[in-house]
Formats: C-alpha cells, sequence, structure tokens
C-alpha cells in the first residue's frame, strides 16, 4: 500500500470515492486550469416572484433526482430545522441515493439515521458527529464519508471536485427575489460565509426562509443572482440553538491554567506587538486565552490589527473597547456577535472561501498571526489529530483547523494532557488531520512544548520563568508514564472515512471499527 | 515559601492528579473535613498511593489527617508517613502541647519503622479552641516538628461561643494571636482559607489583611485563588528595588564606619534593614536565616 | 449475596464493586466504561495484581470506568475489598 508524504497508507483508489491523490506536503500541490462554473440561464421580466409554497414545490422545480448531490450550510447549528426537513420532504417524494455535502452536522440530525438506515441518504461529504458519527464508524453507511476543511470545500467546489446538484440555503432573512442575510429575522444567525460558494456554483439555489422581506432586502449577504427559488417555511431553527446567550470566559481552573501558558508564549513570541491579528474560536480554553490576552494587552498598550473567525460576543467586547480593530467574520457564535455584525461595519462578514480556501488570491488565514486550536491528539512529529476520539470512532469535523494552521504564523494547540486516561499526546496519531509542519507548539497544563522546527520560538522561550517549558520527549514521556500502555484500536480494512488536505489530497483514512 | 497551600480533597482522584500544577507553594491532602465519615477508608487509601507512586514537582507535600481525638489518627499516619515524598502533617485540633507531644511520638515511631530520618516529618498544628489560641506559644514549641500554626475556622467560632460575620469580627483577634505566637516560637503562621470561591474582590480584601497581620500565606480551597494570593503576597518589583537599595546604604555606611543612613528621607535603622531582608526573601532573592 | 463497592462515577474516577463468588470460582473481572476501549489489558492486570497482592480470591469484580489512572483503580479495588472483608 502506497504511503503518502507523512507516512500513511492509503490506497491509490477507494471505492464510492475514486482516484487518491496522496498527500505531499502542506505547500507542495501546485493547481493548474480554471474554476467550473454552473450553467448559463435567463430570467426575464416576466419572473419577479421566485417563491414556491413549499419545500416539495422547490425540491421538484429544483429538478431533484435520485442520485444527485445535495449541499447546505451549518450557520443554524444545534438549532437548524432545514436539513431535516429538505432530506424528510424528498424521502416522502420517493427521491433516493442521495449525497449530502453539508458543511456541517450537529446532534439535532441524528434525525437523518433513519434516512441513511432507508437509502435516501447514500453518502455524506461532510463531517459526522454524534450518533451520526458512530453510525459511520461502525460502517453504516455504503461510500466513505469525506470530510474537507472550512478551505477545502470550497476549493473542491470551485476545481470541480464536487458537484452540487441544489444547494438548500437556510436564510434567516430573503426577499422574494432571493437576496439573503443571515443577520435579521427570528432565526438570525449573523455571518453566512459558508454559504457564498455553494450559491455561487450549484446548478439549482433554493433560499430556505422563515422571513420572507419586500424586496429588495438589505444588508446583502448572498444576491439575487444566485437564488433560482425562496420557499417560505414556519420556522428554519429553534433560536436557542442557533445561538447562545453570552459566551463566558471558563472559571475551571485547569483550563485556565492552560490558556494562561499560552497567553504566556504569545506574550513571548515576537508577533505580541501592536497590529497583532488572532483567531480563538469559542472553545473554552481559547475563549480564556482571549481574555488572559487581553490583560497583556492592556498592560503593555497593545492594539490588534483584527480578529478572526468565528466570533463571539468576547470578541466584539474587545472591537468596542478598541483593543481590535476589525473583526473578520465566517460564523458567528452568539447573540452579541449576530447584533454586533449586524450594526457595526468593522464587524465585516467574509465567504469560507476569503476565510481560508488555499486557491485564491489569498485567504484571511494568510494574514493571522496567532490561532488557539485544540485536538483529540498530537504526537511526537506535532502531527494533529482532531477527527478521531481515542476509541477509532469518526465524530469531529476539521473545522478550520487545518486552514488556520497553513496560515498562522503562530498555531498554538492548547489542550489537558489527560482527558481521564486517555492522552492526548501519543507516538504516533490515529489518525492526520493536520501535519506537524504547521504546527508551532503545543500548551498543556505541564508547560509549553515547541515544535523543534521554530528556532525562534526556542530561543524566544528561553527567557520565560514563570512557565515551565517542556520538551515533546519528556511531554509524550509523561503521557505515556500517567496514562500507561493501550491496546491497539481493532480495524476491519474497510475505509469509512476519508480526511482530504486543504489542496484536495488525501491525508489520511479511517477504518470501520470491529466490533 | 508558604504563600498558598491547596487543599486537596482526599477522595477526588481528579484534584489529587493534578493539584500540584497550580502553582500554590504546598498542597494539603485532606482525610478530614473534606471526606465524609464513610469514606475514610477510601481516602486513606487514595491518599497513601498517590504518595508513593504521584510526582508532584516542587511543591510541599502535606497531609491533613484526622484528629487526635477520632479513631482514625493513628490509622492515617501509618498509611502516609511510610512514603518518601510526604513532607508534613496537618493536625487538626491540635490544641494542646500533650497532643502534639502525642502525635511527635508517634511519628518518630513510625519513622523508626520505616527508616525515614527522624524529625523529617514537620507538624502544622491547627489551633481549633479558645484554649489552644491561648497556649499557641506553648503548642508551637511543644516539638521541634512545628513548623506553622494555623487559626482554626467553624470550630473555633463555635468555641467562641459566636457566630461567622461577613466582616470576620469573631476571628480577627485570633488570628493575631497566631501571628504573635508564631513569631515568638519562630515558626509560620498560615491564615484561613477565605471561603467564597467566586468572590475575588473578598479574596484580594482578606489575604491584604492576611499579609498586613503579618501572616507568611493563607490555605486554600480552589486554584483560582492562588494567582490572586501571590500577587499580594509577593513583594512587587518597587518593593523589591527598594529593599536592595536600603541594604546597599547599610552595608556602604557600615563600611564606612557611618552610624546611619538615610534612603529616601527615611532613616534606615536595624528593624528597617531586617524588614528589606525579609522583603528579599520573600521575593525569593535571599535565603532565610535559620 | 455479600458484596462491597468503592470509587465514584466522576470524572477520572472508577466505580469498582466486589461480590464474593463461590468457593473456587476464581477471579472473574468485568470492565466497562471511558477506560475499557484502550486500557483494557492494563485495567485488567492492575485489577488482577492488586487482588493478588491482597491474597484475594473467589470473587467478582466490575469495574465502571470513568477515565481513572492506574494509581486510581489500583486504590479503589483495594479499598473494595477492605470493605468486603469488613475492614474500614
Amino acid at each position: 500500500m502506497p504511503l503518502n508524504a507523512l507516512g500513511r497508507d492509503i490506497p491509490a483508489f477507494i471505492e464510492g470515492y475514486g482516484k487518491v491523490k496522496p498527500y505531499r506536503g502542506a505547500f507542495a500541490l501546485q493547481p493548474s486550469g480554471n474554476v467550473v462554473g454552473p450553467r448559463l440561464r435567463v430570467t426575464n421580466a416576466d419572473r419577479t416572484d421566485k417563491v414556491l409554497p413549499d419545500l416539495k414545490a422547490a425540491i421538484a422545480a429544483s429538478g431533484l433526482k435520485s442520485g444527485m448531490t445535495i449541499s447546505f450550510h451549518h450557520h443554524l447549528r444545534n438549532g437548524d430545522y432545514v436539513v431535516n426537513q429538505v432530506i424528510d420532504a424528498c424521502a416522502e417524494m420517493g427521491i433516493r441515493d442521495l449525497t449530502i455535502f453539508p458543511t456541517a452536522l450537529f446532534g439535532v440530525h441524528k434525525h437523518l439515521i433513519d434516512h441513511i438506515q432507508s437509502g435516501v441518504i447514500a453518502r455524506i461529504w461532510g463531517s459526522v458527529n454524534g450518533p451520526i458519527g458512530q453510525l459511520v464508524s461502525a460502517g453504516g453507511l455504503g461510500a466513505p464519508t469525506v470530510l474537507r476543511s472550512h478551505g477545502g470545500r470550497p476549493r473542491a467546489i470551485m476545481c470541480g471536485d464536487v458537484h452540487i446538484d441544489v444547494a438548500f440555503m437556510a436564510a434567516p432573512s430573503c426577499d422574494r427575489y432571493g437576496n439573503m442575510n443571515g443577520m435579521q429575522g427570528p432565526s438570525a444567525c449573523g455571518a453566512l460565509g459558508y454559504a457564498f460558494t455553494d450559491c455561487q456554483y450549484a446548478d439549482c439555489v433554493v433560499a430556505v426562509t422563515d422571513n420572507l422581506v419586500p424586496y429588495p432586502n438589505a444588508p446583502i449577504s448572498i444576491n439575487q443572482t444566485c437564488a433560482d427559488f425562496v420557499v417560505a417555511v414556519p420556522s428554519i431553527g429553534d433560536p436557542a440553538g442557533i445561538v447562545s446567550g453570552t459566551t463566558k470566559v471558563t472559571r475551571d481552573p485547569l483550563r485556565l491554567l492552560i490558556a494562561r501558558y499560552a497567553s504566556r508564549l504569545i506574550e513571548a513570541s515576537p508577533y505580541f506587538q501592536t497590529g497583532i491579528s488572532f483567531q480563538t474560536g469559542a472553545s473554552g480554553i481559547a475563549l480564556a486565552v482571549t481574555a488572559f490576552m487581553k490583560e497583556a494587552m492592556l498592560r503593555k498598550g497593545i492594539k490588534g490589527s483584527f480578529g478572526l473567525g468565528g466570533i463571539t460576543s468576547y470578541f466584539v467586547d474587545l472591537l468596542r473597547e478598541g483593543l481590535v480593530d476589525k473583526l473578520l467574520d465566517v460564523q458567528s457564535f452568539d447573540l452579541g456577535a449576530v447584533k454586533s455584525i449586524a450594526e457595526d461595519p468593522r464587524h465585516v462578514e467574509i465567504s469560507a472561501d476569503m476565510y481560508a480556501n488555499p486557491w485564491n488570491r489569498g485567504a484571511a488565514v494568510n494574514m493571522l498571526d496567532v490561532v488557539i486550536l485544540g485536538a483529540t491528539e498530537v504526537d511526537r512529529d506535532f502531527n494533529v489529530n482532531v477527527n478521531t476520539e481515542a476509541d477509532g470512532a469518526l465524530l469531529h469535523g476539521i473545522g478550520g483547523h487545518q486552514d488556520t494552521a497553513a496560515g498562522a504564523k503562530l498555531t498554538i494547540i492548547a489542550q489537558p494532557l489527560l482527558r481521564g486516561r486517555i492522552p492526548c499526546v501519543t507516538d504516533t496519531v490515529y489518525s492526520v488531520t493536520t501535519p506537524g509542519e504547521c504546527v508551532d507548539a503545543v500548551v498543556t497544563e505541564y508547560g509549553i512544548t515547541v515544535n523543534p522546527r521554530r528556532a525562534d520560538l526556542v530561543e524566544a522561550c528561553r527567557g520565560i520563568r514563570d512557565v515551565p517549558v517542556i520538551s515533546m520527549d519528556e511531554l509524550a514521556n509523561k503521557a505515556r508514564r500517567m496514562s500507561g500502555p493501550m491496546d491497539p484500536v481493532e480495524t476491519t480494512g474497510r475505509i469509512v472515512g476519508i480526511i482530504e488536505w486543504r489542496d484536495g489530497t488525501v491525508i489520511d483514512v479511517v477504518r470501520q471499527l470491529k466490533k | 515559601m508558604r504563600r498558598t497551600m491547596l487543599y486537596l480533597p482526599g477522595n477526588n482522584p481528579n484534584m489529587l492528579v493534578r493539584g500540584h500544577l497550580f502553582g500554590s507553594d504546598g498542597i494539603v491532602m485532606d482525610m478530614e473535613d473534606a471526606v465524609a465519615l464513610s469514606e475514610k477508608d477510601a481516602a486513606r487509601i487514595m491518599i497513601s498511593k498517590f504518595l508513593r507512586r504521584g510526582d508532584f514537582g516542587r511543591v510541599e507535600v502535606t497531609v491533613r489527617i484526622n484528629g487526635a481525638d477520632t479513631e482514625f489518627w493513628k490509622k492515617d499516619l501509618e498509611a502516609v508517613v511510610p512514603c518518601k515524598r510526604l513532607d508534613g502533617i496537618r493536625l487538626p485540633k491540635a490544641d494542646s502541647p500533650q497532643i502534639i507531644k502525642d502525635v511527635d511520638e508517634e511519628l518518630s515511631r513510625l519513622e523508626d519503622k520505616y527508616g525515614i530520618a527522624q524529625g523529617h516529618i514537620k507538624l502544622f498544628c491547627i489551633l481549633e479552641t479558645a484554649y489552644g489560641i491561648w497556649h499557641a506559644y506553648d503548642v508551637a514549641t511543644a516539638s521541634k516538628r512545628v513548623t506553622a500554626i494555623l487559626p482554626g475556622g467553624e470550630d473555633l467560632v463555635a468555641d467562641l461561643k459566636t457566630s461567622r460575620t461577613p466582616e470576620g469580627t469573631e476571628l480577627e483577634w485570633s488570628r493575631r494571636m497566631i501571628v504573635i505566637a508564631a513569631r515568638a516560637a519562630g515558626v509560620d503562621a498560615i491564615d484561613l482559607m477565605f471561603p467564597r470561591v467566586t468572590d475575588d474582590k473578598g479574596l484580594r480584601r482578606d489575604a491584604q489583611f492576611s499579609k498586613d497581620l503579618g501572616f507568611d500565606g493563607k490555605s486554600v480551597i480552589h486554584p483560582n485563588q492562588i494567582p490572586v494570593i501571590h500577587e499580594i503576597f509577593t513583594p512587587s518589583e518597587k518593593e523589591i528595588e527598594k529593599a536592595q537599595r536600603i541594604i546597599a546604604a547599610a552595608e556602604d555606611a557600615r563600611a564606612r564606619g557611618l552610624g546611619t543612613v538615610s534612603v529616601d528621607g527615611r532613616m534606615v535603622d536595624v528593624p528597617v534593614v531586617k524588614r528589606a531582608h525579609y522583603i528579599l526573601v520573600k521575593a525569593g532573592l535571599e535565603k532565610e536565616d535559620e | 449475596m455479600k458484596f462491597a463497592s468503592a470509587g465514584t462515577l466522576e470524572s477520572m474516577d472508577c466505580l469498582v464493586t466486589v461480590s464474593e463468588g463461590g468457593r473456587g470460582s476464581g477471579l472473574a473481572v468485568e470492565l466497562e466504561g471511558s477506560g475499557v476501549s484502550r486500557f483494557r489489558s492494563a485495567m485488567e492486570k492492575t485489577v488482577r495484581d492488586t487482588l493478588e497482592a491482597l491474597g484475594a480470591n473467589d470473587l467478582m469484580v466490575n469495574v465502571n470506568d470513568r477515565g481513572a489512572l492506574d494509581v486510581v483503580l489500583e486504590a479503589r479495588v483495594e479499598t473494595a475489598v477492605k470493605r468486603l472483608r469488613g475492614e474500614r
């Protein structure tokens, strides 16, 4: 079996996927040719209203047939109703064997398990978690699921790797001609970053809204030239599941300790000066890092240039307090962020393409100084796994992990060394998401561990007195000593998950778990 | 340094695994108040195993055993003394010199039995009755093992026949007396823990009070309290710089045969120099004179 | 049937229940919970080694794990056995 550049066994051809382009290095592959595009069409003045009475009418009008590919975005998160409603309608109409291409799935989508088992859904190209992830890991899906990062997915669409027949786009605010935004309405979700590329490239775009407004809508995130049909439904989602009230910084002492160490590393790095840009996301540790960084920035009189990524109200506060100049928002996590993006011109909505696509004229991740990320595992070569859990189950998507790690000047993985008995530092990760060449440091409750590739950071850390600095060997040995020897994961040969790198090469595969 | 000593409930594996990572100067694995009666055996076995196998970095490792007035204390000592990583025993209800002598004797017997250096295990005495507070000096000097005395909390309040107030009036004088007795006896004084874990402002006020009274540090019940207390108990850069100037000026005066000298308009005499050295000790820049 | 237990289902702990088996039944060890997928062998060894050191036999042992390190598993097994023997 051939090995890719990280030494992982990947076959040359995978049933249900096709010919494999093996991973060759984070920046190895060069694109050639042009982007693909949707077919031309004409829309004349005799049609001024794209609204159809219900989802079934839209599905029929779209020409959706069994075997086709449909896509969704995940901006409604765990409050989403649209995916389940669309698949239910397809099932009732006798449409089967579909490939679904969501940007992510959540617990609420466990409803789809029946449709998977009945054959309505044949393939999932996107992350799987919770019960669907368990089902996939046990071999319950006929074809392997394909995971792509936030930047790799638009690239795949633009290259024609994935062809979207119909995109069903939940739109919290939409007019009768298809101008959409995510900032207004009862199901407001803020930025619609993950919807842009689908709308630009799908053969047919159906906007699904619970807030039909008079023409023309404003502001316009995704404009009318993309929309084929509009459907008004009673509700596209549950606000309580779409956005949380406010995101609060954790008080968990272990997470605060790790966050303090990570913040200390950032302070010691050459990037901690006015104009710093950073991305932290909404996890407990990452948010706490932002809180400590804020203290340090105030102490040293440093102003940030921009915050990037999934935006929380905590980041919005930094904007309001003048600690950061702009926010580039691909996904808004809470009510504060939704309100801010609607009202504050310094809080800018960006598409996933602009955020993270490696094959365009420059994504925002390239301008990023610091990113704080998590992991389920890191190995001695600093390769990172975020997709599989210790038992080998495929339970998490890639998100923006690969893209931010590849783009940011300082990529920090901040994670407790042990979760229960399970160590997050191992000799070799069970599956690779992000290669070690993109990872600069690991921070745990045992201190700061710098990738030896970064001689400059190793040097910068020499001056740190108040935080332990520990080598990867010491850290991995400590993890092994504390957790003890691990039994191997038992799998069958069958591949149930394919992890693509940003450039469409296959960086690793996940195999079916033995009963 | 004993600015902070973090209590770790003895029957709680999560805290026992991680407790030493939060930066406190010492840890107190608790077999007493943090452990229900029905779980004393479980805590004893758990703590014993951790002491034999765990790696605790550089913190001072102590165990709060059950009081000498219980059926547990001898079994508690038997379980932990053989473990070489143990630095000290925190003894609750240590209210008379006789109790100290009894525990000292038992410790010596166990040190002998298990080949531990005689006198290695130190005693931290919690005074939880009016009698104990009154005899704090005698308790502190009852054995060479005594390295610190501490005021009691709830039990002491009850013995004083009063109740707790937000201002802490009821325990204020007990705390003051502990400091006096500790200094007279040449041992450390470690103050009460601050119970309201989410009250950062209250913690600051209380820790500042502890420091101003002259305590060496405080007991801690939650890791989040540690950085605040360290901030207050550790001399600032300004204080350190001034202390160094004072010491340098005094050295200079002595070398030149001058009687007294002035720094920043204040006369620098012997007590001032002594305080300056103490600040450098607290800052970790100087070793304490034994 | 006489049985005893020690530990909890809190994170990093495990609940160990031991009960008397018939005479000559040997040791029956049952493991469940989060550590089992990767630590079954290590857990089984620790349980058996601990029982052996205590001279315990003819027991049924159930471990419901919530991520207990080896030292914690050992402590809970020992405590459960001692409780079964009436030593508190």
